[in-house]
């Protein structure tokens, strides 16, 4: 083991390797922040550039780009609510609403801390419980994961505001988006038209900004010819050892969500952002400022979000399985080196595994100077006034949603969601719960006719597990206790 | 109230489109279904069900809503005031889009800019002039030069390096 180690600190411990993995981190953060660039997009953009380095320096440029990534999509989601990445969206809910208040660094300074130790968190359990969260996670089939689905749009009703039956509309809205494409099973079209764009389906990034960013513009230049108020925030102060410690319990909470489900092939970060923001709100005695710019929001969003980073690694290296994208890239680069993640590289490549790890607990760390050192410099973008940021965030957007798939519909996509989004906001729709729903909507679907597929149609197989059972039990607590809080607070309807 | 119960009822009258016009137009149903639930038109009937009723429920009992003005709630009389604005928020918005065949996306970007600027109150022209045609620039640079992604540059695509 000691022989292994010093092996591996050897092979880690070079400038190249410190500086890369530094670069990697950054550009992620970069990356991450700009709506339009994904991670997997910076990932892939990355990759040809590993060809030529050594294997373990090639693989911690991918394994930064991918936590800064992580980190990154939180920035332009707090500051002008265009989340950089599905996942970051959850950030948006309380984010946003503190940038408005003023405290916009604070927001970014929580988000941080709770991205880094999650991150943290994430690589420790990647280190210690490889092996047994790879074997849990490999008892996750269909039904397994459509419990947990299920659980997690229990969700809607915490975001819904006072009207639920709204939200409940809005999340109806958001699945049927969901469905628009090629059918899973029988590959027939669904609401396409005879328009090939939307075969695939919408796309993620376009709907996203459409929904949240265009509606406050359009609102904004809307309100011009009747009330011209020009409303200018301020950065406001960081948070500080106080905020994080009144944080810790959502903090922590999400990191092990995070790993959890990160540690499920085919899950990512948006799930689990989204169920510990959920948590979060169910336990907080702040409960009530959720949504309307609650710290803990923040915090317990981003930690679900960045917790699955380390635990995605594990069904990569344990057992050779990519869990998304990001790490399918990855598993690419390691063959490209002529290597194979699995058990068997536990055995031939153990200094190299441990190298990795050594990498991996080092980019927590630089994450955490990257975000200090800029987030006193990215702040300052609240304090500029909207009638500059508005139109220079607009242009970004649609350059953004050109740049996913290069194509000219997302960019239309982009403005008509705009348009849908204001709407609901005139008609008092919220849109948190259009956006879970458009999300988690096709991992349900999916989940739900495979395992019809594997019954041949009998429903018995949602209960078929302790797993299923147990998230049926915690979505009926769920429920039971948001009813009654909602019984005490307000009336059902509202 | 009236106004939330007439949401109520464009919502039910929106599933009950989906459900009878929608869906029947918009979704191929293959022959050899073997369970009602693998149809592909399962999901979107269940939802359009759902919006139905939610759309009934809202008629009924509209409820209480965020009274977050800033948020854009707000009362029929204002928001006639804002159609001017609104179309012309729309109309830029359009008007950049369907100029993008033609122009490419950075010059109507900059021209997007500068109107939107222009029309939200900001008349140090010079700033106005340097952001419009800087910020396009710069995205366009990162996005063709360190992304690698071409973005359309119109009739100007002979000048593309």
């Amino acid at each position: 083991m000691s022989e292994h180690l010093l092996e591996a600190l050897s092979l880690f411990l070079t400038f190249q390797n410190v500086a890369i993995l530094f670069l990697g981190v950054l550009i992620g953060a970069i990356v991450g922040a700009i709506p339009g660039m994904t991670t997997p997009m910076g990932v892939a953009l990355a990759l040809p550039f590993t060809f030529t380095m050594q294997p373990v320096t090639g693989i911690l440029l991918l394994l930064g780009i991918y936590k800064g990534g992580l980190y990154g999509g939180s920035i332009t989601a707090i500051l002008i609510k265009a989340p950089g990445t599905p996942a970051a969206s959850c950030t948006v809910l309380d984010g946003y609403p503190l940038t408005r208040k003023g405290e916009a660094r604070k927001a970014l300074d929580i988000a941080l801390y709770a991205s880094c130790f999650a991150d943290f968190v994430s690589n420790l359990s990647l280190i210690l419980l490889a092996g047994l969260l790879a074997g849990f996670a490999l008892k996750f089939g269909p039904p397994e994961f459509f419990t947990l689905i299920v659980f997690s749009l229990t969700i809607i009703a915490g975001v819904s505001g006072r009207n639920l039956v709204k939200g409940m509309a809005s999340a109806a809205l958001g699945l049927l988006f969901a469905t628009i494409g090629l059918d899973m099973v029988y590959g027939t079209n669904r609401f396409i038209f005879d328009n090939w764009n939307l075969m695939g389906g919408l796309s993620f990034i376009p709907v996203l900004i459409g929904l949240f960013a265009l509606p406050e513009i359009i609102h904004y230049f809307a309100q011009k010819l009747s009330a011209v108020r020009e409303t200018t925030t301020v950065s406001g102060t960081g948070a500080g050892m106080a905020d994080f410690r009144r944080c810790f319990k959502s903090i922590l909470r999400g990191s092990l969500i995070g790993v959890v489900l990160g540690a499920i092939p085919g899950i990512g970060g948006a799930p689990s952002a989204f169920l510990s923001y959920s948590e979060a709100r169910r336990t907080s005695p702040n409960s009530r400022n959720f949504g309307k710019g609650e710290l803990e929001g923040v915090a317990a969003a981003e930690a679900g979000n960045n917790g699955v980073a380390g635990a995605t690694m594990i069904p990569l290296l344990a057992l050779g399985v990519p869990g998304d994208v990001i790490t399918a890239v990855i598993l690419g680069a390691f063959m490209i080196h002529g290597l194979r993640p699995g058990p068997v590289m536990f055995v031939d490549n153990l200094p190299m595994i441990y190298a990795l790890f050594i990498g991996i607990m080092l980019s927590s760390a630089y994450l955490l100077v990257i975000g200090k050192f800029s987030i006193r410099a990215i702040s300052r973008i609240s304090e500029v006034p909207n009638r500059i940021l508005y139109p220079v965030v607009l242009v970004f957007c649609l350059f953004g949603s050109f740049a996913i798939n290069h194509s000219m519909f997302d960019v239309l996509m982009m403005v008509l969601m705009g348009c849908v989004g204001y709407v609901m906001m005139l008609l008092r729709f919220p849109a948190p719960p259009f956006l879970i729903a458009f999300i988690l909507g096709p991992l349900l679907e999916d989940n739900f006719r495979q395992s019809m597929i594997l019954s041949e149609g009998g429903l018995g197989i949602l209960v078929r597990s302790g797993i299923c059972w147990f998230f049926w039990a915690l979505t009926l607590l769920s429920l039971v206790l948001l009813v009654r809080s909602r019984k005490r607070n307000i009336p059902l309807s509202g | 109230m009236i106004r939330a119960r007439l949401t109520g009822v464009g919502v039910a009258l929106l599933g009950l489109l989906i459900f009878t016009v929608l869906i029947p137009l918009g979704i191929d149903q293959p022959g050899n279904v073997e369970h009602t639930a693998l149809a592909p038109d399962f999901w979107p009937q269940i939802i359009a069900g759902a919006m139905m009723v939610l759309g009934a429920l809202l008629a009924i009992r509209p409820g209480p809503d965020d009274d977050d003005d800033e948020d854009g709630g707000e009362d029929s009389g204002r928001w006639l005031h804002r159609l001017p604005g609104l179309a012309a928020a729309l109309g830029t918005l359009f008007g950049f889009y369907a100029l993008i065949p033609s122009l490419g996306m950075v010059v109507p970007g900059a021209a997007l800019i500068f109107v939107l600027m222009a029309f939200g109150g900001e008349r140090r022209w010079l700033l106005a002039a340097a952001v419009a045609a800087g910020v396009p620039l710069l995205l366009y640079a990162f996005f063709v030069h360190v992304a690698g992604i071409p973005i359309p540059l119109g009739v100007f695509e002979t000048l593309r390096g």
